[in-house]
């Protein structure tokens, strides 16, 4: 009885302010896709950062011929020099930091060169000599590039020192900012979310003091009278993250991973596991604000 | 029942005190009339009861319990030992007679099977046997008022208050809600009734108690509305 009397409540009271409702829904699903999109953009950096963290590399480019970096003033490194670096890189104090050690020849790094550059008329016109012998540095952890880099730049020998992760950095503050952004908005729509809850309450409240009212005098609990309010706001707000993780989902696969993924390859992408896995938080954010904001609008329009 | 000890009360915003220490009791069974003018305390009175508000100063006792140590959420527990009607009836006006009543259980969590036992035994009680599927606009103000406390006794609460539940009622019609009330009275229910209906007072010969702008005129057994009017 006391089910199919709330439900009753509940389908009487969505019925009666539909237009209010389905304001709460839209901006329900507007903010929560905001939020979604942060997490997103945030699993997006992750997953960078375990693609290129695998495969990224300190170079340190030895002096050739031509060099004319401060390290350079000898010409072209010295056996001597080669010796000091690889030395320096077995230090006990880099052994923190430096995984393994790879010699890069210059009849290797030709090779490499021919082969990146194979369908272009660049690996036409250099010669082995002009290539830099180098070496290939593997990092414990590929976030302290940093370490390594300073410690050899303008060392005797050494043209210039070169991580990939120096342009990586700039994608994921640029990812960060995204995420920023879109976190920023949705706390704006939440806020709006929020509002409207209330006022629907109110209003509802209003249209319904006659029912409250008898309710109070006949002694139904507070809970008992508060529920229906209670449910009704976070239905809609159910409504809406679902809608939203609908939109999320369709975003990450249709834009995401048919489109972005097969035209820029350079690295890989969020996917529509990724996306799954926001879903839950979707709709515990949007059930949270909606219940917590009915139960503080009807502390003040429902008085008990 | 219900016991008032030196219970003044002050509305905010107001200087004159709606109540000014006021001292009663009424007791179990008793039938009892608020008699006085519009503004006299006499509502103030009733919502004192049901603890609608809470007094300025004193103490307000019902079945014994100090109402204003309940905590919020034993108020509704206070409200079901008390049955409400007024002068407007308060139904709602999209249900059925029989869905007015059966509201008031509903909302207090009663079982289905209780409700469909009861509420046509409340009816037949208060004389509206087969006008179970009526709405209240189909019915005459007193089979409205008939329904209004049905639905305030359907619980068999030990107190019923009635604030001028005659007020918008030809004299006829309310000679049968005051049977209906009588009848209520003598299954041991306490009423209290809110009134200026003179007819009915001097009729009736219960214990009358007159306000006059919140003070106490007068606590007389078997009395009339009044003397002087």
């Amino acid at each position: 009885m006391r089910f199919q009397f709330i439900v009753d409540e509940i389908l009487i009271g969505l019925r009666r302010n539909i237009a209010m409702a389905i304001s709460v829904v839209l901006v329900t699903v507007v903010s929560l896709f905001l939020v979604g999109l942060g997490f997103l953009a945030q699993r997006q950096v992750d997953t960078m950062k375990d693609y290129w963290y695998d495969r990224v590399q300190v170079s340190i480019f030895l002096c050739g011929d031509g060099s004319t970096a401060a390290g350079c003033a000898d010409g072209k490194a010295t056996e001597a020099q080669k010796e000091q670096i690889q030395a320096d890189l077995a230090a006990p104090q880099l052994a923190a930091y430096v995984d393994k050690v790879y010699f890069e020849t210059q009849d290797e790094a030709f090779k490499h060169f021919k082969e990146q550059f194979k369908d272009s008329a660049l690996s036409e016109n250099v010669t082995v000599d002009q290539m830099p012998e180098s070496y290939r540095v593997d990092l414990k952890n590929p976030e302290q590039y940093q370490v390594v880099a300073e410690l050899f730049t303008d060392k005797p020998g050494v043209e210039t020192v070169e991580s990939q992760n120096e342009v990586l950095d700039r994608l994921f503050a640029l990812l960060n900012q995204l995420k920023l952004g879109a976190w920023m908005l949705a706390a704006v729509t939440l806020i709006c979310s929020v509002l409207l809850v209330a006022t629907t309450i109110r209003l509802t409240a209003f249209t319904r003091r006659r029912e409250t009212g008898i309710m109070r005098l006949v002694g139904a609990s507070n809970f008992f009278i508060q529920l229906p309010f209670i449910l009704e706001s976070m239905i809609a707000a159910a409504v809406g993250a679902g809608l939203a993780s609908v939109a999320l989902v369709g975003v990450t696969k249709f834009q995401i991973q048919d489109r972005l993924a097969q035209s820029l390859t350079f690295t890989n992408y969020v996917g529509v596991g990724d996306a799954l896995m926001v879903v839950p938080w979707l709709f515990v954010i949007g059930l949270g604000i909606a219940g917590v904001s009915a139960f503080l609008a009807l502390q003040r329009y429902l008085k008990v | 029942m219900i016991r008032f000890d030196d219970v003044t009360k002050v509305y905010p915003g107001s200087k004159h005190p709606a109540l000014n220490s006021i001292s009663l009791e009424v007791s179990k069974g008793e039938f009892v009339f608020m008699v006085g003018a519009s503004g006299s305390g006499k509502s103030t009175f009733l919502r004192l009861a049901l603890r609608e508000e809470k007094a300025t100063k004193g103490v307000v006792r019902v079945s014994g319990k100090d109402v204003a140590k309940l905590s919020t959420w034993k108020v509704p527990h206070l409200r079901r030992t008390i049955g409400a009607v007024f002068q407007d009836f308060r139904l709602l006006p999209n249900k059925t007679v029989f869905e007015n009543v059966a509201f008031a259980l509903q909302v207090i969590g009663k079982p289905r099977h209780a409700i469909a036992h009861t509420v046509p035994e409340v009816l037949e009680l208060v004389g509206l046997a087969g006008k179970e599927q009526r709405f209240p606009h189909e019915l005459s103000g007193g089979e409205q008022q008939r329904v209004a406390i049905a639905r305030a006794f359907v619980n068999r609460p030990a107190i019923l208050l009635a604030d001028e539940p005659t007020g918008n009622l030809d004299p006829n019609t309310s000679v049968g809600i005051m049977r209906l009330l009588d009848r209520i009275n003598k299954t041991g229910t306490t009423i209290v009734m809110a009134t200026h209906d003179h007819e009915i007072v001097n009729q009736m010969r219960k214990r009358v108690i007159e306000l006059e702008h919140g003070n106490m005129l007068r606590d007389e057994v078997a009395g009339v509305y009044g003397y002087s009017r």
